[in-house]
C-alpha cells in the first residue's frame, strides 16, 4: 500500500545545526495493516508521516502509494486518497463554522467545490446519525461553531471528517495526545471502529505504549531515523506494555538520558 | 441646513465606501488576508469605467459591472504574488498598489482629447451622464435628487450583499471561509488554499473596483488620486461593522459592514466640517482609525473575559 524507498531528509543543511535523520531509510506498509509507531522525541515518527502526507519535500528516495510513484505529488493531491487526524484538534475542523458545515464539507471531498449550495438540508439527518453514535452529545449542537467544542468532541469530528469518504490510508498523528486519558481512551476505541468498518490501513503514530500494543497489528520502534524494533500481528501478540518500556528506557539511557 | 446636507452626501459616500467595504470583509474577515491594493483597484475601477464610457459608449450601469474584471484581474495579481512567488501578504498588496499607480495614470491618457495624462477628469467636461447624471436625475429638484441617488446606492448594495451572502453558503465560498480559518483542513480535503485565496483576492479587488466606479458617478469625475487611504477606510468599515454591529443578534456580518461603512463615512464627513480646510483630515482618520482599533480590541476583551481570544466572526 504504502512504500518508502531509500529515504534520505536532511533539516538544517549547511548549516552547523544540520541533521540528517533518514539515511536510506525504507519502510512498507501492506494494505489492512494497522501500524503502530512508537520513539522518544526526534526519532523521525512525525516525520515518517509528513513524507508519506508530502507535508515536507525529501532529499532523495522515492515514496509509492498503490505501487504508484508519489513522490512529485504535492500534498493536497495526496490527502484525496490519504487521511490525517493531528494532535492538536483544532487542526482537523474548521473552528468558525458549525458541526453541520464542517461535516458537509467533509461529505464533499474528492467532488468539486462548485457553486451548488454547501449545506444539503436532506443529509441533516445523516449527519445527525453518524454523531448520535459518537455519545458526545453533539446531535444537539449540529448548529454550534466548532470552535466551542471541548478538544475531544472536535478530535471525534476530525476522525469521521477524515474517515467519511473513501480513502487509502489514514495517517494518526499522536491524535489522542492532546485529550485527557478518558477522552482519549473514547477516542482510540471511536478510530477502532472506523478502522474496521472501513477496513483501512493505517500508519499511527503515539506516546502511548499501551495503545501501541492494543490497537494495530504491527509495532514499530523507532530511534535516531532506524527502526529499532519490529514487531508483526504474531509477534505482537506476545508483546506486553513492559516489554516495550523496557526496551524504550535501554535507548534513553544509551542517549544519556 | 450644514449638517444635514453633510449627513445626506456621507451617507451617499458611505453606501459607496460600503461596496469596497464589502470586498475586503471577504479579504480581510474571511481570507484573514490584509491586503493593501484596494488603494489602487479602486481608482482602477474609477478610470476603467469611465473608459469604457467616453470611447465605447457602453451604458453606466454596464460599465461599472465590466469594471470588477478590471479590479478582479490586479486582485489575481496580488494573490499569485502572494501564493505563486511567496511573497508576503503585505507586500503583494503594496507592490500591485504601486505598480496600478501608473496602470490607472497611462488610462487617464484615453480620456484627454490631447492624449495627456490627468489627474482629474470632470465628467461634464465632455457631457459625460454617468450614472447619477440623466434625466431621471436631473428632472426633479436637487433635494429630491440627492435620494433618488440614495436610493440607487442603496439598491445596488444591497443586491451585491445579497449575492456575496449566497456566495458564501456555497460549497466554494465555505472553502474560501475554510482557507482563512483553517488552511490545513482545506489541504486534507484534497484542494489547494492558494487557489482559493487568488480567487479570494480577485473578488474582493473586483468590489473595490466597482466602488471606485461608483465613487466616480457619485462626483462626476475621476480622481488619480482617490485611492488614497481607501485601505484604512475600508478596515475601519469592516472592524466597525463586525465589532459593533455584527453583536447584535439577526445582524449579518455583510449587513453590519454597511452599516459600518456608512458609520465611518459620516464621522469622516462631520470631520470635514471641523477641518474645513481638508489638512488635518488624514491625520483625523488615523486617530479616528487607532480609536477603532483599541475600542475593537477592549470589547473583544470584555466579552471573552479578559483572555486572548481570535476575532470573532459570527456567520
Amino acid at each position: 500500500m504504502i512504500e518508502l524507498k531509500n529515504i534520505y531528509k536532511v533539516f538544517n543543511a549547511g548549516t552547523v545545526n544540520e541533521m540528517r535523520l533518514f539515511n536510506g531509510f525504507s519502510f512498507d506498509v501492506k494494505a489492512g495493516e494497522f501500524v503502530s509507531i512508537v520513539g522518544s522525541n526526534g526519532s523521525g515518527k512525525t516525520t515518517l508521516l509528513n513524507i508519506i502526507s508530502g507535508s515536507i519535500p525529501i532529499n532523495g528516495g522515492s515514496v509509492y502509494l498503490n505501487g504508484m510513484d508519489i513522490t512529485e505529488m504535492s500534498e493536497h493531491i495526496r490527502a484525496r486518497k490519504i487521511g490525517r487526524v493531528f494532535q492538536d484538534p483544532s487542526v482537523g475542523t474548521v473552528p468558525s463554522m458549525t458541526i453541520l458545515e464542517n461535516l458537509s464539507l467533509a461529505e464533499n471531498k474528492g467532488k468539486p467545490y462548485s457553486l451548488g449550495l454547501a449545506v444539503n438540508r436532506r443529509k441533516c439527518e445523516m449527519f445527525r446519525e453518524t454523531v448520535l453514535k459518537l455519545g458526545l452529545g453533539l446531535e444537539d449542537k449540529m448548529d454550534i461553531p466548532v470552535g466551542l467544542l471541548s478538544g475531544g468532541q472536535r478530535q471525534a469530528l476530525s476522525m469521521i471528517m477524515s474517515t467519511m469518504t473513501p480513502i487509502d490510508v489514514l495517517l494518526l498523528d499522536e491524535h489522542t495526545a492532546a485529550l485527557d486519558p478518558r477522552t482519549a481512551e473514547t477516542i482510540m476505541q471511536l478510530t477502532d471502529e472506523i478502522v474496521k468498518k472501513n477496513r483501512l490501513t493505517v500508519v499511527m503514530v503515539t506516546h502511548n505504549l499501551r495503545y501501541a500494543v492494543e490497537y494495530g497489528n504491527r509495532l514499530i520502534m523507532m530511534d535516531k531515523g532506524q527502526i529499532v524494533l519490529h514487531k508483526n500481528a504474531e509477534e505482537k501478540k506476545e508483546t506486553s506494555v513492559d516489554d516495550i518500556l523496557h526496551i524504550f528506557n535501554d535507548i534513553s539511557i544509551e542517549c544519556g538520558n | 441646513m450644514l449638517f444635514y446636507a453633510t449627513t445626506l452626501d456621507g451617507l451617499q459616500m458611505g453606501l459607496c465606501f460600503a461596496v469596497l467595504a464589502l470586498g475586503v470583509y471577504i479579504s480581510y474577515s474571511i481570507l484573514d488576508f490584509p491586503d493593501l491594493s484596494v488603494d489602487g483597484t479602486f481608482p482602477l475601477g474609477g478610470v476603467v469605467c469611465t473608459i469604457l464610457m467616453l470611447k465605447a459608449g457602453v451604458p453606466a450601469i454596464l460599465a461599472t459591472a465590466l469594471s470588477f474584471f478590471a479590479g478582479f484581474m490586479a486582485g489575481v495579481v496580488t494573490g499569485v504574488l502572494h501564493v505563486k512567488l511567496k511573497v508576503s501578504n503585505l507586500l503583494s498588496g503594496i507592490i500591485v498598489m504601486t505598480a496600478l499607480l501608473s496602470v490607472t495614470l497611462a488610462l487617464t491618457k484615453l480620456l484627454t482629447r490631447n492624449g495627456q495624462t490627468t489627474s482629474i477628469f470632470s465628467y461634464r467636461s465632455e457631457s459625460l451622464d454617468g450614472l447619477f447624471g440623466g434625466k431621471l436625475f436631473s428632472s426633479h429638484g436637487s433635494g429630491v435628487k440627492d435620494y433618488i441617488v440614495l436610493g440607487v446606492l442603496l439598491v445596488i448594495v444591497i443586491a451585491i450583499k445579497l449575492l456575496i451572502d449566497l456566495f458564501l453558503k456555497t460549497k466554494l465560498g465555505y472553502m474560501l471561509k475554510a482557507t482563512g480559518d483553517n488552511e490545513r483542513l482545506v489541504v486534507s480535503l484534497g484542494k489547494d488554499p492558494g487557489m482559493y485565496k487568488i480567487l479570494g483576492l480577485a473578488v474582493a479587488n473586483g468590489f473595490s473596483a466597482v466602488s471606485g466606479a461608483l465613487y466616480s458617478h457619485l462626483f462626476m469625475q475621476y480622481d488619480n488620486t482617490s485611492g488614497s487611504g481607501k485601505v484604512v477606510l475600508a478596515l475601519a468599515s469592516v472592524i466597525i461593522g463586525i465589532t459593533v454591529f455584527s453583536r447584535i443578534r439577526f445582524i449579518k456580518d455583510t449587513t453590519a459592514v454597511i452599516f459600518g461603512a456608512a458609520v465611518y463615512s459620516l464621522c469622516l464627513n462631520y470631520l470635514v466640517l471641523v477641518d474645513t480646510n481638508g489638512i488635518y483630515l488624514k491625520l483625523l482618520n488615523a486617530v479616528l482609525f487607532t480609536l477603532i482599533l483599541v475600542f475593537n480590541d477592549r470589547m473583544n476583551a470584555v466579552i471573552s473575559g479578559k483572555t486572548k481570544m481570535k476575532r470573532r466572526v459570527r456567520r
